[in-house]
Order: structure tokens, then C-alpha cells, then sequence
């Protein structure tokens, strides 16, 4: 997907070491989790379980992160035009939060299953949305709200001077040209010159940059690299750098055993973490054997 | 003294369990806040959830510990600190944790069934809780309670009373008492110190009367016990809490024996103002040699000197007895003995011509060496042991309720000390076995028994003693409280028969040895590093060591006392019999004393002494006069001639 950057910072994408880092107290980070699993059967009609929740976590003076804010929702997806009478009946009577969904693709399970998956991880990101602009109201003076992705799908969160989106997925691409290679072959611990970035999934203008975390030599090109947003105001500019440095500070301690370790922020990790300890136990990730688990 | 339970007291954590590590009736997991008072030796209660076992309350006691946090490998926290330790530190998130804790269980209600320990939250026990966990309410709130403190649990922030069961203590459902720990750390003299003063306060007045008696065998341990140490503010606390009170014994009686003088008290508490509640211990023949066994069993002594051992015990001593070469013996002072050996020697040379080498059956050479190890007691403890001189003992017939009784063999040659511990122990366990002691029980406390109930070694007469009141003392009411540092070396029937065993901190060395296995890691590490006034108590109601905190003894310690009271040096013979006689009689005049036994002999003086020292009479110089002005003899029906001892060399050169 291209979008469209423009760039805020000098004539020409460069790279900027990052200086020494302050790391800014209090910080809140915000992530969610889902979870989805088709649980029914009517005919070749998949009824799904899904399960959703964002939490945000502030970390205190201590290093410790403590939960401040919380939403989960559990609902069913089905193409209810697409089922027998008796069998939605009995889903509209036992579920309390239905999500109807086309039926065009039920014979093609698949398919279906993939559209499934948007569905789950729309909602998902609605959540997340207004998580995080019902904690920027609760936002102190001077804490920052961390954002796992973007931070262009809300605009009030775009806007704000304290919130910083980190993305770890790199398939849009802003950047082309001499541009786009000094941001994909970045030495680690240096960022690029700020660009603006709307269109595509942006619905807000903000300001974005890439920064290194690990040396990528030896890995592939991704490797360590995220990606910054933040709000489209001068502002930014003045301070990406030490921004950049702040989440340079954050690569320790290691969000292992996430496979993204690299590009994982650890107390992003750590709200992914939470939220799955408190999910229901019912719902298998969709892609896990159903074999019971044992210790032995 | 039992706070009850406060129901709104907040979990402090909550059973896990997996199938890796599940809950068993006997052992449960649970985890904490990072920040708790929790830790090893703490008691918990958990009370189970749910309507099946909303009744069940499962009390246990911290074993273990285990803390870790969501790093996978050890070397993802070098990658994150690009190899730097310094960096380490500097990560703006500390990773999740967890306090892991695993406790084995103490009690569970209902009892039965017994079931695995329920998924359910966990609370710090309070005062009633701990009383149930260790099983306590059965003799604490009985018709006749039996609890005597030993000390306060004070884990998890608690300050709750432990309690002993008396019937477990001094018997008869079991009794003794072990207590192991290393030297220096002021526990074991005051762990013993302590839980006398506590039996003391708190012996059921249906189980009668009794007093104890310690054998101070290191400097001077026990010599104070009747002066008030310093407590501090929160000793004093603790006893209120415990309900003993914070003062010295107030009956304490001690015996020491003389020095070699015979007139001298060979004890460290001389001082002026305290000597005079010194006791002297001396014995003649007549107490030493039933107990020739303990003299004698660590040489070669073999059957034919036991024979003739038999022979002069039942045949000569105290009797009238014909040596068959025209002379008749009554022989009842190591002098009238050494008289009587020389008169056989003498027959066996002179009138049988040195052509024969026995008589009547005993071979001379055997003859010869009983001699020397019977006679040589009375050199080797000197002052312990008079050669002709009457005895002064312990009132064997007249123990009194809640008295201590101190005999300090601290400076006695370690024959003597056998010697005094195995008179001592058989003439307690006669007069028991009588009951006519004038007490129900005794507390024999012994130190040291590394020295004298070793697990390996030869069989002295001092660790069979040992092995007989712990296997029999219940029944009579003697009961030990024996202490040592190395528990795995002391004779395993001796610490297995004390149904109550203390341990103060302990050698890691010794926690390694096969007797500690049962303890966890995380409680043996505890051990090794415990302050001094607390120590890890198992006793046959808790089903599980308990760690308890007891206040430093009422009772000046030895080595303040000696610095309070410094010890008189020894004083001039003449003095000393002034001292002794003005003790039994305040109106004796010492110039008076000193003119008297100016030009006499000093046996003669010690006699003279000795004799009104036994007899006490209203008018003491009157009576020191005369027995002084005519001859002193150990039995007043029987005239006895003053002959002294030769000394002979504790190392013999004859071949026996």
C-alpha cells in the first residue's frame, strides 16, 4: 500500500544519531488481544466466538507497570441470514453481543474465515481507539501515552502533544527512492528525518519517523526497525530526536519470547502479556491444535 | 494470650496449582505480592472457595521460596544489556515477577478426608490460627491446660506464642528436650535458661512439683542464674507477652567443689558477696566407689579387675574385713584403702615369702591396678574427692519445687566430671524411682553432648547413663535437656528419644549430613543463618519445624556476671577456714579461728571443717574446737587414724 509522505525535517531524508536518552515519567502504554475460534456448525456456516480487550498500563517511578485502564468484549459472529431458523434463534437468545456479518462467503470457508478475521481485528482497533482516547483524558500533566500501532486512526489521539504511536509492520511504505533505502538500511541507534504521513489508513495527519533498534546486519532489513508517529505539529520535529533516544532506552529489557522481539516495545509487551493471562480460557487461538494440552 | 482471628483480615495470595506442580494433602503452592511479609518459616491459612470446600481451612508453614521473572534465558538480559552490567540497572520497566512460595501442610478442617489442598486464597495466620495450625488447642485450652511457651512466632509481622506441651516435655507421653547450634551465638545456655524460667511460671500445678538441675561445664555459664541480667524494652515485651516473668530463679542453689587446698571454692563465682550461696561438693570413698565403673571403663580394665571390684565392694568396704596376714581392716576412706592394699602387698611379699602372686584369687598384678585407678580419683580430683575426709552433698531427699540446682564442674579434671555426672544422674534417678527426691520431675540440663554422648566411640559408663534416662527417664519424671553443637554426632538414640528438639543456627557443613534431609533447601538456609534468640522447634504436636523468636534469659549471663562479680582470689588457708565458719556462724571472731588452728595440721583443719560443715551445729567454734582438739575422724562411732594419701602420677608407670 503507498501513502503519502511528505517530508518536515531538512530537504533530504537523512540519518540522525540519537543522543543520549531521558526517559519521561510517568508513561502509559496501551495494547490489545484477540482471540477467535469457530465454536458452532450450521451446515457449512461457521458460528465464531471472538474475544477482544485493550488495557492500559502506567509505569511508575519504580519500573513497575500498573493497570489504569481496561475494555474486553466478547461476542459471536455469524451471517445470521445465512443460518436455519431454530439455530439463530437459539444464537440471538444465548448471545448477549451478536455481529452480523455477510453471508456471501460461507461457502467458501476459507474466505470466510479471513473476512472473520477483519471483522475481529476492526473491532478490535475500535476498542483500542476509544481506550486510548478515554485515557488521554485521564492523561497526567506531563505523561505520555504509548500506542501499539498507529496513532492516525483517532484523530483526538493524533492531536495529542503526549501520545506516540510505535509500528512494528512495515507494509505501507512512505518512503522511495535514496529516501527509503537510508531508512531500510539505518544503523542501529540512529533515526530518519521526520515526514508527514496521511492518506490510505491515516485518517489524521501526523508526523512519523523510523528508528533503528537493533543493528539489522545479519537479519533482514525490518529487523529492529520501527516506525514513530506522532502529532503533526513543529513541535515534533524539535523533539524526534529525543523521543527516538527515550524508546532507543526502551529496547531493554527484551520482549522475549515474542517472536518481534526486536521491534517489541517490553512494556507493550508486558499489557499483551496481561491482557492474555485475563482472557477467557475457552477460546484456542484459532490457529492452535485442539489436542488438550498437558505438562508431561 | 490467644488474640482471635480477625475475619476481615485481606488474602496475601493464592493457591496455584498445575499438573507439573499440583496441590497434594501435604504440600501447596501459592503466590504473593512482591512486596510481602511472607517468608520462610511464616504460617498461612488457606480457606477454600466454592460451595465444596468453603469449609475447608488448610493451615501450613513456608518452605520454600522461589522468585523469577518472564525472562526467558539469562542471556536475553546480556543482549539487552549489550553485555554491559552497568546497563542492566538502567531498563525503564522492571519485568513481571513473581514470589513463589511453597508451604507444607500443618493442619487441615475437617480432618478427614483428607484431600489436596483447595485452589483458594491465602491469609497470614493470627494468633488463633497458629494456635489450631500447630495443634496447640488441644493442651492449651484443655480442663488442665499444659502449655509451657517457648517462644513467640513472629514471622509474617505475627508476634503469636508458641507453646509446649508438658506432657511432651517432661513426660510422660514423651520427654527431653535436644537443642544443636553453633557455639558463640548465645542460644543454646539461653534457650535452656529460658525455657526453665518458662517451666518454672507455667508447670501445671496437677503434675506437681519440680526442680532442675545443670551441670555448668564452661567457664561460668550457670553461676549467675540467680542475679538479674539486662532485658531490653522489648525482652521485657516479649515476656509479658509469653507470661513468664522477666526476673532471675529465685531459688537457686549451687555446688562447687574445692580446690586442691580443700578449702577454696573452685568456681568462678567467689566473689565476696555472692560466695557465701556456694555449696562445697565433696565426696570420700564411700560415694566414689559404686561408681568405679565410670573410673575405670576407659582403660583396660577387664573382667578379673571387675571381679575383684566386686569383691572389695561387697566384702571389704564399710565392713569389718580380715586380710587373712593377721591384720582386720574396716575400710571406709581412700586412706583406710591405700592402708588396706599395702597390708596385702606387704602379707603377699613378707609373709608368704613372695612365693605366691594371688590372693584369694586375684592375681596381684590385678590387685595393683585397681589400686592405682581407684586411688588415683583422689589425686586427679582433689577437692572433689577427699582422701579420708567426710562428704558434702546435694540434699538428695530434699529438692524443692521450681529450684535450680547449678553443680559447676567447669575446673574439674574430666574424670571427675564423669564421675559427678554419674553420681549425680543415678542418685536423681534412685531417689525418683523411690519418689522420695521431694520433686515429681527434674530437668537434668548437660552440655556439651559431643563430648559425652558421642554417636561413635567407646562405651563409656556417662553415655549409657545418657541412653538410660532418655529411653527411661519419662517414666520417672527425669527428663534431659541435653545440647550440643553437632547433632549428627551425638548418639542417635539420645537425640531420637527427645520427643522436642531445638535448633539454634547450625554449621552448613552440618546441615548437609543425612539427619537434615528433610528440611528444605530455603529452611537449612535459614538455619545457617539465624540471629541469636531464635531458633527452629519441632515437637511432636507440629507436624512441621516452626521458627520462634524467645527473649534474651532474666539471669546474668556467665561472662557479665564474671565482670560484675570478679571472682575473690584464692586466699590463704588460714582466711578460707575463717571464711567457711563465719558462714555457718556470723558471731565467730576471725582472730579467734586464726589462733586456734595456727599450729595445726591443714588435714587436720579441713576435717575439723568439713565435719562442721556436715553437722551445723548452734555453737560452731565450740564444736570446730573440740573436734579440731581431739581427732577428727569421717565417722564419729569409728576412731581413724590421719593418714594421708601418696600421690600418685595420673600416668602410671606400672604396666596395668
Amino acid at each position: 500500500m503507498r501513502e503519502r509522505a511528505d517530508l518536515v525535517e531538512g530537504n533530504e531524508l537523512q540519518t540522525h544519531p540519537i543522543p543520549e536518552p531521558v526517559i519521561p515519567n510517568p508513561v502509559s502504554f496501551l495494547n490489545g488481544i484477540e482471540r477467535w475460534s469457530v465454536v458452532a456448525y450450521d451446515g457449512v456456516v461457521q458460528v465464531v466466538s471472538a474475544y477482544i480487550a485493550a488495557a492500559v498500563r502506567r509505569r511508575d517511578a519504580g519500573g513497575v507497570l500498573h493497570t489504569t485502564g481496561e475494555r474486553a468484549r466478547a461476542f459471536a459472529i455469524a451471517p445470521l441470514d445465512r443460518m436455519s431458523a431454530p439455530l439463530r434463534q437459539a444464537l440471538e437468545q444465548s448471545a448477549s453481543d451478536l455481529e452480523r456479518v455477510d453471508g456471501d462467503l460461507v461457502e467458501q470457508p476459507a474466505r470466510y474465515l479471513e473476512m472473520v478475521e477483519t471483522t475481529v481485528r476492526r473491532a478490535r482497533a475500535h476498542l483500542e481507539r476509544e481506550l486510548a482516547e478515554q485515557s488521554l483524558k485521564d492523561l497526567g500533566a506531563d505523561e505520555w501515552l504509548v500506542l501499539d500501532g498507529l496513532l492516525s486512526r483517532s484523530p483526538a489521539v493524533a492531536r495529542h502533544p503526549r501520545a506516540l504511536g510505535v509500528i512494528k509492520s512495515h507494509g505501507a511504505q512512505f518512503l522511495e527512492g535514496r529516501g527509503l533505502e537510508r531508512a531500510l538500511t539505518l544503523p542501529a541507534g540512529h533515526r530518519t528525518s521526520v515526514f508527514a504521513v496521511r492518506g490510505g489508513h491515516t485518517r489524521t495527519e501526523v508526523y512519523s519517523w523510523y528508528l533503528r533498534l537493533w543493528p539489522w546486519e545479519g537479519n533482514d532489513l525490518q529487523f529492529g526497525l520501527v516506525r514513530v508517529e506522532a502529532r503533526a505539529h513543529p513541535e515534533t520535529v524539535t523533539r524526534a530526536a529525543a523521543l527516538s533516544a527515550w524508546l532507543w532506552a526502551e529496547r531493554a529489557p527484551l520482549a522475549t519470547p515474542a517472536t518481534r522481539w526486536d521491534r517489541l516495545l517490553y512494556p507493550l509487551h508486558h499489557v499483551e502479556e496481561y491482557l492474555k493471562a485475563r482472557a477467557p480460557r475457552d477460546l484456542q487461538l484459532h490457529r492452535a491444535s485442539r489436542l488438550p494440552r498437558t505438562g508431561t | 494470650m490467644i488474640a482471635r482471628s480477625d475475619p476481615q483480615s485481606a488474602p496475601i495470595g493464592r493457591v496455584v496449582a498445575t499438573e507439573l506442580k499440583p496441590a497434594t494433602p501435604h504440600q501447596f503452592h501459592f503466590w504473593t505480592a512482591t512486596d510481602t511479609t511472607i517468608g520462610i518459616g511464616a504460617i498461612v491459612k488457606v480457606q477454600g472457595a466454592g460451595s465444596q470446600e468453603s469449609g475447608r481451612v488448610v493451615y501450613g508453614v513456608v518452605t520454600e521460596g522461589f522468585a523469577y521473572s518472564d525472562l526467558a534465558t539469562p542471556l536475553h538480559d546480556v543482549v539487552g544489556a549489550e553485555g554491559d552490567p552497568t546497563r542492566a540497572a538502567d531498563a525503564p520497566t522492571v519485568r513481571q515477577q513473581i514470589r513463589y512460595w511453597t508451604a507444607a501442610v500443618l493442619r487441615q478442617t475437617p480432618e478427614e478426608p483428607l484431600q489436596p489442598v483447595p485452589i483458594g486464597q491465602v491469609y497470614v495466620a493470627d494468633d488463633a490460627d497458629v494456635a489450631l495450625a500447630l495443634r496447640m488447642d488441644g493442651f492449651l485450652h484443655s480442663a488442665t491446660p499444659t502449655a509451657i511457651p517457648v517462644g513467640l512466632y513472629t514471622a509474617a509481622g505475627r508476634d503469636s506464642p508458641v507453646y509446649l506441651d508438658a506432657d511432651f516435655l517432661l513426660g510422660p507421653e514423651a520427654a527431653h528436650l535436644n537443642i544443636s547450634g553453633v557455639s558463640g551465638l548465645a542460644t543454646k545456655t539461653s534457650a535452656v535458661e529460658f525455657l526453665l524460667a518458662s517451666i518454672f511460671a507455667h508447670f501445671p500445678a496437677h503434675k506437681g512439683r519440680v526442680a532442675a538441675l545443670c551441670f555448668n561445664v564452661k567457664g561460668p555459664d550457670l553461676c549467675f542464674l540467680d542475679q538479674p541480667g539486662d532485658l531490653s524494652d522489648e525482652d521485657r515485651r516479649r515476656y509479658e507477652r509469653l507470661g513468664v516473668p522477666a526476673e532471675p530463679f529465685q531459688r537457686v542453689q549451687l555446688y562447687a567443689p574445692l580446690k586442691a587446698d580443700g578449702v577454696n571454692l573452685n568456681t568462678l563465682r567467689t566473689h565476696p558477696d555472692l560466695v557465701d550461696d556456694v555449696e562445697p561438693l565433696t565426696w570420700g570413698l564411700q560415694e566414689v566407689v559404686d561408681y568405679a565403673e565410670v573410673l575405670l571403663n576407659r582403660d583396660d580394665i577387664d573382667a578379673k579387675a571387675d571381679a575383684f571390684i566386686d569383691f572389695l565392694r561387697d566384702r571389704v568396704l564399710g565392713r569389718t574385713f580380715d586380710d587373712g596376714f593377721g591384720t582386720t581392716h574396716r575400710v571406709q576412706t581412700f586412706a583406710d584403702l591405700d592402708r588396706f592394699f599395702r597390708a596385702i602387698f606387704d602379707g603377699l611379699e613378707i609373709t608368704a615369702g613372695g612365693r605366691s602372686d594371688t590372693w584369694r584369687t586375684h592375681h596381684i598384678a590385678t590387685m595393683r591396678k585397681v589400686r592405682n585407678r581407684l586411688l588415683n580419683i583422689s589425686t586427679r580430683c582433689k577437692g572433689l574427692v577427699t582422701d579420708d575426709g567426710p562428704s558434702s552433698d546435694l540434699p538428695w531427699s530434699g529438692f524443692e519445687d521450681r529450684t535450680v540446682y547449678v553443680i559447676d564442674i567447669a575446673n574439674v579434671d574430666p574424670l571427675g566430671q564423669d564421675l559427678v555426672f554419674a553420681r549425680v544422674v543415678s542418685k536423681l534417678r534412685e531417689q525418683l524411682e523411690r519418689r522420695e527426691l521431694g520433686v515429681d520431675a527434674v530437668v537434668v540440663f548437660v552440655d556439651e553432648l559431643n563430648k559425652y554422648a558421642p554417636g561413635d566411640g567407646p562405651e563409656t559408663y556417662v553415655k549409657k547413663m545418657l541412653l538410660d534416662i532418655s529411653e527411661r527417664g519419662r517414666y520417672l519424671g527425669l527428663v534431659l535437656f541435653g545440647a550440643e553443637q553437632f547433632r549428627s554426632q551425638v548418639h542417635r538414640r539420645v537425640v531420637g528419644n527427645a520427643g522436642t528438639q531445638l535448633f539454634g543456627r547450625m554449621d552448613m557443613d552440618e546441615l548437609a549430613t543425612p539427619g537434615y534431609q528433610v528440611l528444605t533447601p530455603a529452611t537449612k538456609s535459614k538455619l545457617a543463618t539465624l540471629p541469636i534468640g531464635e531458633l527452629m522447634v519441632r515437637h511432636p504436636h507440629f507436624t512441621q519445624p516452626i521458627f520462634v523468636r524467645f527473649p534474651k534469659p532474666p539471669v546474668l549471663r556467665g561472662r557479665d556476671g564474671v565482670e560484675r562479680f570478679p571472682p575473690a582470689a584464692d586466699v590463704p588457708f588460714d582466711e578460707a577456714v575463717v571464711r567457711q565458719l563465719v558462714r555457718l556462724d556470723r558471731r565467730i571472731r576471725p582472730n579467734q579461728v586464726k589462733d586456734l588452728i595456727a599450729d595445726r595440721e591443714p588435714d587436720d583443719v579441713r576435717r575439723a571443717l568439713a565435719a562442721a560443715r556436715r553437722t551445723r551445729p548452734d555453737d560452731v567454734f565450740a564444736y570446730f574446737r573440740k573436734v579440731l582438739g581431739a581427732r577428727v575422724s569421717a565417722d564419729a562411732d569409728l576412731p581413724a587414724e590421719h593418714h594421708t594419701v601418696p600421690p600418685l602420677n595420673p600416668i602410671s608407670d606400672e604396666p596395668y
